[in-house]
């Protein structure tokens, strides 16, 4: 290991502010998913009481329309994008043909101030759950204090989409 | 934490994945694209079964079954844990108590419900904890074990150890406040400014070696989550405190030491772990543990 620090107070005046990442396009986020496997978008649109039942069922106040696709040999890749409080995150999920979470990939993240979403405890336990394991703010994910809403935000887009496996792409098989 | 480089190589990728209540990003070099693909997930997949045996919120974790287990009974658990209480345990004994992993639930909780509390005295006994052979843990009086003070550490090292074994030559893991880099070319890492958490200053250039931040700036007053053993609140001016190592379990757990108990009293287990510290306040003071590390 070798390690210098730098701080010094002239760095501290020195300083820049905000960021933004880009982890994954839809293409390699499929891919990493879903390695070798073929994606075909589907047209999802809901109708009105579809749209109120997944919010029923996810306790999930509906949020854009989200992107989905048809993953050859079974499951589905859907991509959606939660604003919190001071960042816009794009992510994508995977989910298996029994609509079990394969994954979530981060596509990208953009913040304006704060960042606590990186650097706050956030448990979560996404890998492996389904519709019937409800994901809870306080219980299955520790909140962040300070980034309540960003956190609350990406917690229920999972569990829309996971809702919305259950009530519609299930049926689509 | 962030960091940055402006290291060049054949294919370099960058993915982040929802784990161990934070953001895990994965930054790697290696020969083709498919090549780090690979390694990345197998990386994503050993911090995943960090979580899957380590969370204290995860019903069927041994971290759970052992806090649930009756006193004395040996629980069986996955290496890995055994090897994260043994390096506990081995912390405890060295820094007289003040790492402890069976406070670390007490330690979470708000100023205000520990002054309610005056009366109840916490349970904390690190000693309570007996990792046997074979990987079995009994508990002898009933505390409750809590690794978040260490396991995110370790499991940034499991991830830097799954990209080694698959090939890869350059990388970062950060998990938040826990960083690491293998390979040989530096990596500059970059913190927040205590005072303004949207400011984000340079901390240390870091060759194969982990850094650790700690920081309580985004906590409100009196939930600050940086506590000392007794409960009370950190030394006024410790507002962020990093503390690097080569390994990240070990530079994970000694941020808390230094925490609760300031740069100078770490001095003798910093050096013993061939770590250093760095602590830095709202105002701009600086602590350093090693003044010939803190080149400028």
């Amino acid at each position: 290991m070798r390690a210098i620090w730098l701080l010094t107070p002239a760095a501290l005046a020195a300083s820049t502010s905000g960021h933004a990442t880009t982890y994954l396009s839809v293409a390699e986020a499929q891919h990493v998913l879903f390695p070798g496997a073929a994606c075909s978008p589907v047209a999802l649109s809901l109708t009105p009481d579809q749209r109120a039942a997944i919010e029923h069922a996810s306790g999930a106040h509906n949020g854009p329309a989200l992107e989905v696709w048809r993953v050859a040999g079974g499951g589905w890749f859907v991509v959606d994008r939660v604003i919190g409080k001071h960042e816009y995150i794009t992510y994508a999920v995977g989910l298996d043909a029994n609509g079990a979470i394969r994954g979530v990939e981060i596509l990208d993240y953009r913040e304006s101030y704060g960042g606590e979403v990186r650097h706050k405890p956030w448990r979560t336990q996404f890998i492996g759950k389904t519709s019937h394991d409800a994901l809870q703010l306080g219980r299955d994910i520790k909140n962040i204090s300070g980034a309540t809403l960003s956190c609350r935000h990406v917690t229920e887009g999972v569990k829309r989409i996971v809702a919305t496996y259950d009530l519609v792409l299930r049926q689509l098989g | 934490m962030t960091s940055s480089s402006a290291n060049s190589v054949k294919s370099t990728v960058i993915r982040t994945q929802p784990l161990l209540g934070t953001f895990i990003e994965i930054r790697a070099s290696g020969a083709s694209r498919e090549r780090v693909d690979r390694a990345i997930t197998r990386a994503f997949a050993a911090v995943s079964r960090v979580q899957r045996v380590m969370s204290p919120h995860q019903h069927d974790s041994d971290i759970a079954r052992l806090n649930r287990a009756p006193l004395g009974t040996r629980v069986r658990v996955h290496p890995w844990t055994a090897r994260v209480l043994r390096a506990a345990q081995s912390l405890s004994r060295a820094s007289d108590g003040v790492f402890d992993v069976t406070v670390n639930t007490w330690l979470r909780r708000p100023a205000a419900d520990l002054r309610q509390d005056a009366a109840a005295t916490p349970v904390t006994d690190w000693r309570a904890i007996v990792v046997g052979p074979g990987a079995t843990i009994r508990r002898l009086s009933d505390v409750r074990v809590d690794l978040g003070g260490i396991a995110k550490g370790f499991a940034v090292d499991r991830a830097i150890d799954a990209l080694r074994r698959a090939g890869v030559t350059h990388a970062v893991v950060n998990a938040g406040g826990d960083l690491r880099v293998l390979g040989r070319t530096s990596e500059r890492v970059l913190v927040r400014h205590p005072a303004n958490p949207a400011v984000i200053i340079p901390l240390l250039d870091l060759t194969d070696g982990a850094v650790c931040t700690s920081a309580n700036y985004l906590d409100a007053p009196g939930h600050e989550r940086l506590r000392r053993p007794d409960g009370r609140a950190l030394a006024a001016d410790h507002h962020s405190i990093s503390v690097c190592a080569p390994s990240c379990m070990i530079a994970d757990a000694l941020t808390k030491i230094v925490a609760a108990i300031g740069v100078r009293e770490s001095r003798a287990l910093l050096e013993r772990h061939r770590a250093s510290a760095l602590v830095l306040s709202r105002n701009g003071r600086m602590i350093a543990s090693d003044p010939a590390s803190h080149a400028a």
